[in-house]
């Protein structure tokens, strides 16, 4: 992953629901409170670069991990919680990723890297699995027909992963059918 | 920065290549190896023998009543001045392409069909369909002990464009459209031929995307074995797009499998962040 990846940037700013484990002076507005201290388990959303930073660091210094406790506790965001992902299970090409968020499965490989959920990674690759066959009768059937209407809920709910996908296999498609139009010259 | 090309080859280039296939040729005029024609294509296409030096080679001399064997190339060069006819493959039949058909859509409707039969061992052996590599070999250059050109598919004779009928060759996209764009008259019953093609590519296409269906339980491989040279440039982004993708989606559970195989089980590796975050996994579920 390149440092100047746009898809990364993005990821890294997704809001994350936690709750932080003590109270925390002058955060209050986080809450809409800001006279008073964050109060611990006050639900607040963080960006997921330091939210990270905060669930995987340890605020005391013991060098025992036995009683390290974190600053923070991390929970799912929202475009992976159990609704979407039992959607997601009954047809995949039925959501509309893009409108959980534009980086369902940048955010989902980091969820992943933090928490082990092998149910919501067999999901997620299902889905990525079957939305891919179709992205790519899409990407073939693109500017061949005039039916827009019939791809255009599908396409406008593709998100990064799935829009640069339908991008290479349209390249594709689109280099051959120049080659097959020009071999009569 | 990286050059804004895609990985792989691009159909044209694959239509380059695709131009070396070797293909019978009853020529109507006398065409001699030093005739005008030979040499200024050759000249014309000085790109050829420069970035690929086992293609070049003397073209061999067409008397009319006999068929001879050349490249696609200079057949259609040919073809072009009135100087030859092009006899089409067997496979191009329109009863071999149906019989093919046939095959993808009933027999066995999840594989690609199969490519060509190998071949008996001695066709491998001296590559029996190219005179060009004899020719350099006893002219020019000695061959030395163990350098006896050993063919392997998709450069077999059988796969390509020699392949009998009822099997689709490497290049059989590539050949069957410039046959039909350059040679239309020697291919017989040519609009069933360009028929069948379209609903043979269609079919295809549709299998390859499906291809990557058995990706999704996780042990899946695609077996591409019978795709065609062009189907492959056509598919590579996307192909590659999806296993990269289940790669990324699945590398987390992968590593800790690894580390699980590593530990032979235990956790007790674990230190620092990943002991915390276990801990805290269960604290969520209260």
């Amino acid at each position: 992953m390149s440092y100047y990846d746009l898809d990364a940037i993005l990821t890294d700013a997704e809001k994350v629901p936690c709750k932080f484990e003590l109270d925390v002076p002058d955060l209050g507005y986080l809450d809409n409170n800001p006279s008073q201290a964050l109060k611990a388990q006050t639900p607040v959303s963080l960006s997921l670069w330091l939210a990270e930073l905060l669930a995987l660091s340890s605020r005391t210094q013991s060098s025992n991990p036995e009683d390290s406790a974190p600053f923070l506790t991390l929970e799912m965001p929202k475009a992976l919680s159990n609704e979407v992902v039992s959607a997601l299970k009954a047809d995949p090409r039925a959501v509309a990723l893009r409108d959980q968020t534009h980086n369902m499965y940048g955010l989902a490989t980091r969820m992943l890297d933090l928490f082990e959920e092998p149910e919501l990674c067999a999901v997620l690759r299902r889905t990525f699995v079957t939305r891919a066959a179709e992205t790519a009768l899409h990407a073939r059937k693109a500017g061949a027909t005039d039916d827009v209407v019939r791809g255009e809920g599908f396409l406008s709910g593709l998100e990064e992963w799935e829009r640069s996908l339908f991008r290479r296999a349209h390249d594709g498609n689109k280099a051959c059918k120049e080659w097959m139009e020009g071999v009569k010259k | 920065m990286a050059l804004p090309l895609p990985q792989g080859l691009m159909p044209t280039e694959v239509a380059f290549l695709c131009e070396m296939e070797m293909l019978f040729t009853p020529p109507s005029d006398t065409v001699t190896p030093d005739h005008d024609a030979a040499i200024t294509c050759m000249r014309n296409r000085k790109l050829r023998p420069a970035c690929q030096p086992n293609l070049q080679g003397d073209t061999p001399a067409l008397k009319p009543p006999h068929r001879a064997q050349m490249p696609l190339w200079l057949a259609l060069l040919l073809k072009k001045q009135r100087r030859a006819n092009i006899v089409p493959p067997a496979w191009l039949h329109p009863a071999s392409l149906a019989e093919i058909i046939h095959h993808e859509t009933n027999i066995d409707p999840q594989a690609f069909s199969p490519p060509p039969p190998p071949p008996t061992r001695a066709e491998g052996r001296t590559g029996r369909a190219r005179p060009f590599q004899e020719n350099i070999r006893s002219t020019r250059e000695a061959p030395k002990p163990g350098d006896d050109p050993r063919l392997a598919p998709p450069f077999l004779p059988s796969c390509t464009a020699d392949a009998p009928a009822g099997y689709l060759p490497y290049h059989w996209l590539e050949l069957a459209e410039a046959l039909l764009a350059h040679a239309a008259d020697d291919v017989p019953q040519q609009a069933e031929v360009r028929a069948l093609l379209r609903d043979l590519q269609e079919v295809r296409a549709a299998k390859m995307r499906g291809s990557t269906q058995s990706l999704e339980g996780g042990g899946g491989v695609v077996v591409l074995r019978g795709v065609g040279a062009m189907e492959l440039a056509e598919s590579r982004g996307f192909v590659l797009g999806v296993v990269d993708g289940v790669r990324k989606l699945g590398a987390s559970a992968e590593a800790t499998r690894r580390d699980e195989e590593a530990n032979g089980g235990g956790g007790g590796r674990y230190g620092g962040g990943r002991g915390e975050f276990e801990d805290s996994d269960e604290e969520m579920e209260f």
